[in-house]
């Protein structure tokens, strides 16, 4: 039971950094129908940027904040400079263009930072807890948890109940009529991709911290994050949380109790498992959970 | 330079080469193909030999998402099943390499069509995921099995001539002056599997299958309502496109002798294949060919001109290669969206109209 717990508490933590990534998909993507492949490069790049902002002595709020608005500007950047010429042209374009920015990204950042790992330094205790029902969980994970939920919390009212989210929404319906309604879309792109950066910033910085380092691998989170955004569904918010979460849980229930019955054939089969359940599931559900439904004209 | 003769009979369309031009084109290219490894260096002929495989693997991903629109970032997993049956068929059962590079391909094609299906519900990103989802899942097999395929440590892939014979390469041969080691032997034995991938990719275009593909790329539903079978016509491109890559991964393993699973045969493998058809041209065979060549020589020339840069330097050659190839290949998107096939449509044009000017 208590084993059970611990992993379920490490699950939810790891689950909820799932979902602030999938979350950076989604919102790209609602409103600008780019799949943004980079997204794990700006978290890395958020990551890194904040250990230099705490290395030379910023308050660790500060450097927080400072961190994801700075990932969140390189996101804007990014989109007006390169993506914005793209509107129009075929999807794979914008897969590998973004790949691409990636890739770009993941150089700069070795050159700048080096293949060294880190620690992410935290205000509270990094490798302190509290037990709860008899198990003992990370202030770290806590934290996370905390943090997911305030962003989803104020991620949901900007959508749902700003003037800025009515016109996210708009644009996610469709990007001419918004722009015949007087909806600034490319202003509405800025957001999402200034909004996108935040979040992967925040996800990577609380994936940073122990047990796990800062390291340029941590940009493949990106990828493990992949089938929490197609079963979520693309284009839904909620749908992607759900998955998220659910997936950060499965995939440590899974490397807790199924790896080790499974002899070699069970090694990283975590990492796997969620892959095989995203193609089973898109068989049955090809537009994820909460995806829309797309009408087929000719 | 004149242009195109105007066709009058029907057998002037079914022509490959139609024009005086072309035919003295492919005579000068085949007899550039041949004396090419007489003339340059050893190390280049090895090269040649990758761009041959990039060429092959890149008319597999041409057919399925440049004719077919289908987009795959799973073309690494066909590679590398291609490659671990050589390998595998090779050195546990001595299999001679004319049957390895089929067998390989058929296997690929049978994974392929196994994953044909999906592309019948899903289009567009979620298609590019789940085969993305593809190479996560061949790789993870390829692991967990390390009696067959090594594991980690990797495994040779000989390529013999014959059921337990000599390998390619084990004798040289001598041709009168003309020396073939073990490399050039390979780099003919590819320029033929190359040449022949590369006529039944122009033929299969200009096919009645290959147009079903090409009206399923532009609008699958209208495609249907003229009558096309774009369950089928998917499934053809799947089965078709991973048969190439599984014999482009065979030759991939030739090359090498020696596989490991990741690297190469992963996302970022699958990437490159996607930048060169998007370099060379989508959805034109020429541009599989001219984006295959350009992907391996950007290597070189990479190490040439990045080795300079005090910031750069520091970056291991394959970085260097990478970084160069994408900021080139995102060039070309930004720029010129026909990729090289395009340029070579522009130069063409311009002397077509010489010495006037659009």
């Amino acid at each position: 039971m208590q084993t059970f717990l611990q992993l379920l508490f490490a699950g939810l933590a790891l689950g909820a950094i799932y979902a602030l990534v999938a979350l950076g998909f989604v919102v790209i993507y609602r409103s600008s129908q780019v799949f943004n492949f980079a997204h794990g490069e700006f978290l890395m790049f958020g990551t890194f940027l904040m250990t230099t902002f705490l290395a030379v002595g910023l308050w660790w709020w500060v450097a927080l904040v400072l961190a994801m608005l700075a990932t969140g500007l390189l996101g804007v950047g990014v989109e007006r400079a390169i993506l914005r010429p793209m509107i129009g042209r075929p999807v794979f374009v914008t897969i590998i263009m973004t790949i691409f920015i990636g890739l770009v990204l993941r150089v700069a950042v070795i050159t700048f930072w080096g293949v060294g790992e880190r620690g992410m330094p935290t205000p509270w205790r990094t490798d302190g807890g509290i037990r709860l029902l008899d198990a003992p969980m990370l202030f770290n994970a806590l934290w996370a948890l905390v943090f997911a939920g305030v962003m989803l919390v104020g991620f949901y009212l900007l959508f749902q109940r700003s003037k800025l989210g009515v016109a996210m929404r708009a644009t996610a319906t469709d990007q001419e009529v918004a722009l015949g309604l007087g909806i600034p879309v490319g202003r509405v792109f800025a957001v999402s991709w200034l909004i996108a950066g935040i979040l992967a910033a925040l996800a990577g910085i609380f994936l940073g911290m122990f047990p796990r380092s800062v390291n340029i691998n941590m940009s493949f989170v990106a990828l493990a994050a992949f089938p929490a955004v197609l079963i979520g569904g693309l284009e839904s918010p909620l749908g992607a949380v759900i998955a998220g979460l659910s997936l950060g849980v499965l995939q440590l229930l899974t490397q807790g109790y199924v790896n080790p019955m499974l002899g070699s054939f069970g090694q990283n089969f975590h990492q796997v498992l969620p892959f095989v359940l995203m193609i089973g599931f898109l068989v049955v559900r090809p537009y994820g959970l909460f995806g829309t439904r797309e009408v087929e004209r000719v | 330079m004149p242009t195109t003769p105007l066709s009058v009979r029907y057998e002037d369309d079914l022509r490959l080469f139609a024009s005086v031009w072309r035919r003295i084109g492919i005579v000068l290219l085949a007899v550039g193909v041949v004396a090419f490894p007489f003339v340059v260096d050893g190390r280049w002929v090895m090269t040649a030999n990758f761009a041959l495989v990039a060429v092959v693997g890149a008319v597999g991903l041409m057919i399925l998402t440049g004719f077919t629109g289908q987009i795959s970032l799973g073309h690494a997993a066909f590679l590398a099943i291609g490659a671990y049956t050589a390998a595998v068929t090779g050195d546990t059962f001595g299999l001679p390499f004319w049957l390895s590079i089929p067998l390989g391909g058929a296997l690929a094609a049978l994974v392929g069509l196994a994953v044909g299906p999906f592309a019948l519900r899903l289009r567009g990103l979620y298609l590019a995921i789940v085969t993305l989802g593809l190479v996560f899942i061949v790789n993870h097999l390829l692991r967990a099995f390390p009696e067959v395929t090594g594991g980690l440590s990797g495994i040779r892939v000989p390529m013999l001539w014959w059921f337990d014979g000599p390998r390619v390469g084990d004798a040289t041969w001598e041709l009168g002056p003309l020396t073939l080691a073990s490399r050039e032997q390979l780099y003919f034995l590819f320029v033929l599997i190359t040449v022949g991938v590369v006529l039944f990719a122009t033929n299969l275009r200009r096919s009645r299958t290959g147009r079903a593909m090409n009206a399923v790329r532009d609008r699958d539903v209208a495609a249907a309502v003229m009558g096309v079978n774009v369950a089928r016509t998917k499934l053809e491109a799947f089965g078709i496109s991973s048969f190439i890559a599984g014999m482009a991964g065979a030759m991939f393993g030739y090359v090498q002798t020696f596989i490991t699973i990741d690297p190469p045969f992963n996302l970022i493998m699958s990437i490159e294949y996607i930048a060169m058809i998007v370099l060379g041209g989508v959805g034109t065979v020429v541009g599989a060919v001219l984006g295959g060549l350009a992907f391996v020589a950007i290597g070189p020339i990479a190490e040439h001109l990045l080795g300079g840069l005090p910031l750069l330097s520091e970056l291991s050659s394959s970085q260097q290669q990478r970084l160069m190839f994408a900021v080139i290949v995102g060039a070309f998107l930004l720029l010129e969206p026909l990729g090289l096939y395009g340029v070579w449509i522009r130069i063409k044009i311009y002397f077509m109209a010489w010495p006037f000017r659009y």
